[in-house]
């Protein structure tokens, strides 16, 4: 009972992936619910609650879903943008999207673990030195050039890593303030590796059947190259403009017809292409080491700088990329590669730009801070000389003279007291000058990149609102009156190059990483621009852009753009490690300040606050001895899972080359069988055709009529056959062994099946095919019973697996596309299926009145698609005679009720639920039986034939089921009369009610061969004989049946 | 929605909702709201006794979602019941419970082989992909490179050699297709 509920359920759950009219999902929705309904609360009252507790969860959990996706940032727009103008543009913003939680996170992270503390605990402005404003920058500390060039008050606030204070223990609570710095600059890095390593397998996860190297093209052009979502006409017609373009490509590809007229100039072309971005990627990076030398010159030449000096790197920078991949492409074209081959060239070239830039930049900077540290050193000790200087003796005047007159070159001395004076003079005007400028490298480093940030956001701003509004503008509004068309030809409308605003993105992301260290605040920057750029981008993309031609692909590109992401990561990362390890923090300011070095913070804290052991084991941990063997296991580690990885890929095309053999050995054999067929084919037509139904009934090898004749051959073949295929229904059948029984199957032989599944319905294709071609009619029979067997056994069963849902094979019968030419006839065996409910059923009758009470109304709406479906099929037609002959040779008086029967099983689904479930309850005798044999069915599948008639189980069921075969004579009719009362229907499983639908096939068959054994060919049977001397014994069975037919 | 207020009966909301785990309440009231706006004079905005209410295909392929889609009339046909295009809003439902982003693979493939089989034989032939290909490139192709591109997605496809895609030669093409869930969907 429970586990009917349970299947109810699963229906309820599963309804929905269905390919039925919504009207038949509706109702076996309504009635799986109803039966949910009425039992539940049966069983007992603390399952009841349960329910009831569950679907309350269930409707809660779905109330707070729907506030979730009402809560996912711009789904609304993005959506929107997606079917304007395809999901290839939507990538970009998704991707956008995606940046911008990250970013998210790495600003709480900062914000909660470094800026909160410095604020809340740290010693106020003003206190420390490196909290205040020098004196003489004070007056201009407020003034905008200065705030704009990221001065002044904004230099001494927590934007920066100069602000922080480097006491151990900040506010009441002793907040570690320097190791939390250091743990979250390290933990932003591996904070956004690890995301981007789980996207990226969550990606190729997802993408996975798409990585098989098998080849659609053209296909996938065709059937996939139409994006659902475009509902922009522009887009539309860009997007055919793209589908004609990549036909094309792939015509010319596949006829290597390039006619190059001239080689030599398109080598040298290329060759001079490529030597123009060399040169500009060298121009760039040049010019950039430039800039960064000249205002460093600058800087210490002149005291006050203009607005553009202080700002020059940056513009410099954000001017190059801007420029130069507009240049990139310019070149590109005359290298005259396809369309796909030169945007993949342009995207590498533009990311070796990007980095080239943040790299001379990164270097540029860190360059300065050499320089910058050997002057802080030089300062340094200048001071400590003023301590010492002060005390005023004559030892530490003669342990500084040499010192002194290395460094500061110095036309201060010939005497020592000369000296003295006048170094007393130079260190203390030193000590006043330049100390108070503060170098503090870490926070130059920070301002750059924050402004470098900001420089880029304008840019993108002002190119955004020039290059795609103004043009989209002037295109609109111009066209009139310009003499040549605007739209079409010159300016044309902004394209949006998906990839290269990706690369963009990727850039940005990369300034943050690089600068995230020394400014706190950079990700909270980041996330504001991100927000910003999200509106100011869709508008643009709304309002005036039209999507690029070359569109890429969406699903593949993900983790493109990932992988550049993280390579990006990757190479932004370096840097800042760099100068962690190799700088020595700047000596008065910053939270390291003091230090050696920046990760000295560390084993400080280890030293001093955690146990002594702990150290103990520290300091084993670190030792080569064992930071060595663990990095061999790694790398070990490493390597085997590569292997294992590659070993499991060529298994991988090895099983695809078995199937793709396996499926052509299989229909060298089925186009054997016919060959050897078609020759005793005139002199069997009659006797097939009457003996169609017991001969459709069984499997291909025991329907041969040949081997009535004796003749060997024949016999051979189909035998053959049989055996090729068993193995594949056996096969698919295990799995769902433990469905029958009630359990769920474990979703690893899915996809096996899936695989078999397709094999076994393209075969049935082909079988239907080469039938087709045959005209003669006993033939065309004959040709589909293979295809009959197969399918009706193995269709429900790989459908189910596939999905636990689908329950009921007459439905997939009818409504799936599965081997269309298999369909016909499975319609056939459906149809005598359905007799032999009935005929079964007749014991059982309350399920059936229920079904028939309950159908009528579905059949009139039904029956018009059906029809659709059926009858276009010229196999159908062909069928018809032989559907007649069976139904007057199962049940002659049913033949007259035979229209609304035909009728009635078509859209069954309902019915079969209830009947078959009903036919539990109400003979339990029978239905367990049946239900054995559903199990044993199932585990035998393909070799029934050959074991039932060993089997005891049968043998007994025979004169029972034989029995049943004629009791449906009693009341045809008084079926539509009965209530509907008894219709409640505790089924056993669904998986048991289809098995029992097959083993009702089955039984058939074993009614009949059974009869026939006990009638004549009982001394057939012989446990110990071998396969083959069964299927001879079935075979003769079967011959038995068709003469007695 | 403003002042129209569609009226369904409990049970059929909560039909619809359980059915289809995205279609939720508001969802499907505005998916009536646009099956109601294709044909105001047709289609009543109380729903209580399931009125026998079909919109026929000129109005539907006029939707701004389909209103593009070089398909839009086979997509109406293959979800109408009567196949001739005019859709109940049962179909109209179904239609876009199987475009939307959660239908799942296979049932996205089944009904994307319906609407490429133009003349409904249950295979796509070289018919059906000369149609196919000519609606998707507006004719833009000569008739050898439309032939061309047949013959190789047949030949590409076409496992069995019969020299047209039944349903499984789709499905396993469609199931290895890097872009088919991504792009086979509509949104309302």
């Amino acid at each position: 009972m429970f586990q009917n509920i349970q299947v109810q359920k699963e229906i309820i759950a599963n309804i929905r992936t269905k390919p039925w009219p919504i009207r038949r999902k509706l109702k076996v929705l309504k009635q799986a619910r109803e039966i949910v309904l009425k039992y539940e609360g049966r069983l007992t009252r603390t399952r009841g609650y349960q329910a009831a507790g569950a679907d309350l969860l269930k409707k809660i959990s779905r109330v707070l879903y729907n506030i979730v996706v009402l809560f996912i940032p711009w789904e609304m727009r993005i959506k929107k943008i997606e079917s304007h103008f395809g999901s290839g543009v939507a990538s970009y913003f998704i991707f956008l999207r995606w940046l911008f939680g990250i970013n998210i996170v790495l600003t709480i992270m900062t914000g909660a673990f470094i800026v909160l503390p410095e604020l809340l605990a740290g010693p106020p402005f003003g206190t420390t030195r490196s909290k205040t404003i020098p004196k003489d920058h004070l007056a201009s500390a407020q003034d905008l050039d200065t705030i704009w060039s990221l001065g002044g008050y904004l230099q001494y606030s927590v934007l920066f890593y100069g602000y922080y204070g480097n006491v151990r223990k900040i506010g009441s609570a002793g907040y570690r303030l320097p190791l939390a710095y250091f743990m979250v600059g390290m933990a932003v890095f591996a904070y956004s590796f690890i995301t981007l390593l789980r996207k990226m397998a969550k990606n190729s996860r997802m993408s996975l059947s798409g990585a098989s190297d098998e080849n659609y093209t053209f296909c996938w052009r065709v059937f996939c190259a139409w994006d659902y979502l475009i509902g922009n006409p522009e887009a539309a017609e860009s997007k055919g403009a793209a589908i004609v373009n990549s036909i094309r490509v792939s015509i010319s590809c596949i006829q290597q017809t390039q006619i190059n007229l001239s080689l030599a100039v398109l080598i040298s072309l290329r060759i001079l292409a490529n030597i123009l971005v060399l040169l500009s990627l060298t121009g760039s990076i040049y010019i950039i080491y430039f800039v960064v030398d000249r205002s460093q010159k600058l800087e210490q030449e002149k005291p006050e700088l203009t607005l553009w000096e202080k700002n020059e790197v940056s513009v410099v920078v954000s001017l190059i990329t801007m420029i130069a991949p507009s240049a990139f492409e310019l070149v590109a074209q005359l290298e005259m590669y396809h369309p796909r081959t030169s945007l993949r060239f342009q995207l590498a070239r533009v990311l070796v730009l990007y980095l080239g830039n943040l790299y001379s930049l990164i270097i540029a900077l860190l360059d300065k801070v050499n320089s910058m540290s050997s002057a802080v050193r030089n300062l340094s000790d200048s001071t400590s000389y003023l301590a010492t200087i002060s005390q005023s003796t004559e030892d530490n005047l003669s342990t500084i003279i040499p010192d002194i007159t290395e460094r500061q070159n110095s036309t201060l001395t010939r005497t020592l007291l000369e000296m003295q004076s006048l170094l007393n003079q130079t260190v203390l005007y030193e000590y006043n000058t330049r100390s108070q400028q503060d170098p503090c490298w870490e926070t130059y480093v920070g301002q750059e990149m924050l402004k470098l940030s900001i420089i880029d956001m304008i840019f993108t701003v002002a190119s955004i609102l020039l290059i795609d509004f103004i043009r989209g503008l002037v295109v609109r509004y111009l066209s009139d009156c310009c003499c040549w068309d605007l739209e079409s030809n010159f300016p044309e409308y902004g394209e949006f190059k998906i990839a290269e605003n990706v690369l963009h993105l990727i850039y940005n992301q990369g300034m943050i990483w690089m600068g995230a260290f020394f400014s706190p605040c950079l990700p909270a920057f980041n996330v504001l621009k991100l927000v910003g750029l999200m509106y100011l981008r869709s508008w643009a993309v709304l309002t005036c852009n039209v999507p690029h031609q070359q569109v890429f692909r969406a699903s593949r590109s993900n983790n493109f753009y990932l992988t550049m992401l993280l390579f990006m990561l990757f190479l932004c990362m370096l840097p800042t490690i760099f100068a962690i390890v190799r700088y020595r923090p700047s000596q008065y300011c910053g939270p390291f300040s003091g230090q050696e070095k920046i990760y000295d913070i560390i084993s400080e804290t280890i030293a001093n606050d955690f146990p002594l052991w702990f150290s103990k084991v520290m300091s084993y941990v670190t030792s080569p001895v064992v930071v060595l063997p663990a990095l061999l296991l790694l790398f070990m580690l490493i390597y085997y899972l590569q292997s294992i990885a590659r070993s499991l890929k060529v298994t991988n095309s090895q099983l695809r080359l078995q199937l793709q053999t396996v499926s052509y050995s299989k229909l060298n054999i089925i186009m054997m069988y016919f060959t050897h067929l078609q020759a005793p084919e005139g002199g069997d037509k009659k006797p097939e055709q009457e003996s169609d139904i017991t001969s459709m009934e069984s499997s291909a090898r025991s329907t041969s009529p040949p081997r009535r004749n004796g003749s060997i051959t024949n016999f051979e073949s189909p035998v053959r056959h049989g055996n090729s295929i068993r193995t594949i229904t056996q096969s698919a059948s295990r799995p769902d062994i433990p469905r029958a029984a009630g359990a769920t199957q474990s979703p690893t032989h899915t996809y096996p099946c899936h695989m078999l599944h397709s094999l076994i319905s393209r075969h049935s294709g082909y079988l239907g095919s080469t039938s087709g071609s045959c005209r003669s009619k006993s033939y065309h029979n004959m040709a589909y019973k293979p295809c009959t067997r197969y399918a009706e056994n193995s269709d429900p069963l790989f459908r189910k697996t596939l999905r636990p849902m689908h329950t009921e094979p007459a439905v997939i019968t009818a409504q799936s596309y599965v081997g269309h030419r298999a369909h016909s006839t499975r319609y056939v065996i459906i149809n005598e299926h359905e007799a032999r409910k009935k005929l079964m059923r007749s014991n059982t009758r309350i399920p059936r009145h229920y079904r028939l009470a309950d159908e009528p109304t579905e059949i009139v709406e039904l029956y018009p698609r059906n029809v659709k479906c059926y009858i276009p099929r010229p196999p159908h037609r062909s069928h018809q005679p032989h559907l007649s002959e069976e139904e007057e040779e199962e049940d002659p008086k049913s033949s007259t009720r035979r229209g609304s029967f035909r009728q009635s099983k078509r859209p069954r689904p309902l019915s079969d639920l209830h009947q078959t479930a009903g036919f539990y309850i109400g003979d339990t005798i029978n239905s367990q039986l049946s239900m054995e044999q559903g199990l044993y069915s199932d585990e035998e599948e393909g070799d029934q034939e050959e074991d039932w008639v060993n089997d005891p189980q049968t043998n007994i069921r025979g004169p029972e089921s034989a029995h049943r075969y004629g009791e449906p004579y009693v009341k045809p009719k008084t079926k539509h009369k009965v209530e509907p009362s008894l219709t409640e229907s505790d089924s056993a499983s669904l998986a048991s009610s289809s098995d029992q639908q097959n083993s009702s096939t089955d039984q058939y068959i074993q009614v009949i061969h059974n009869k026939k054994k006990y009638l004549k060919s009982n001394a057939k049977l012989t446990k110990t004989k071998s396969k083959s001397s069964v299927k001879l014994n079935v075979s003769g069975t079967n011959d038995l049946v068709c003469s007695n037919v | 929605m403003g002042n129209k207020q569609t009226i369904f009966t409990d049970e059929q909301l909560d039909a619809y909702q359980v059915r289809d785990s995205i279609l939720t309440f508001f969802l499907h009231c505005s998916l009536h709201g646009r099956y109601h706006e294709l044909a105001p004079h047709l289609v009543p905005m109380d729903y209580t006794n399931d009125p026998d209410v079909k919109i026929p295909l000129a109005l539907i392929v006029n939707m701004p979602e389909l209103k593009e889609n070089p398909f839009r009339n086979r997509i109406v046909e293959s979800f109408s019941e009567d196949g001739q295009g005019n859709l109940s809003f049962n179909d109209f439902v179904d239609m876009f419970s199987v475009l939307s982003e959660m239908a799942p693979r296979e049932l996205k493939a089944i009904f994307a082989f319906k609407i490429y089989d133009f003349n409904v034989d249950n295979y796509i032939c070289k018919e059906d992909l000369e149609k196919t290909l000519n609606k998707l490139t507006k004719e833009e192709l000569t008739p050898e490179e439309v032939n061309l591109v047949c013959e190789k997605a047949i030949e590409e496809a076409d496992l069995d050699g019969d020299n047209k895609l039944s349903f499984a030669d789709f499905e396993n093409m469609i199931s290895r297709a890097p872009d088919f869930l991504s792009t086979f969907h509509i949104r309302i």
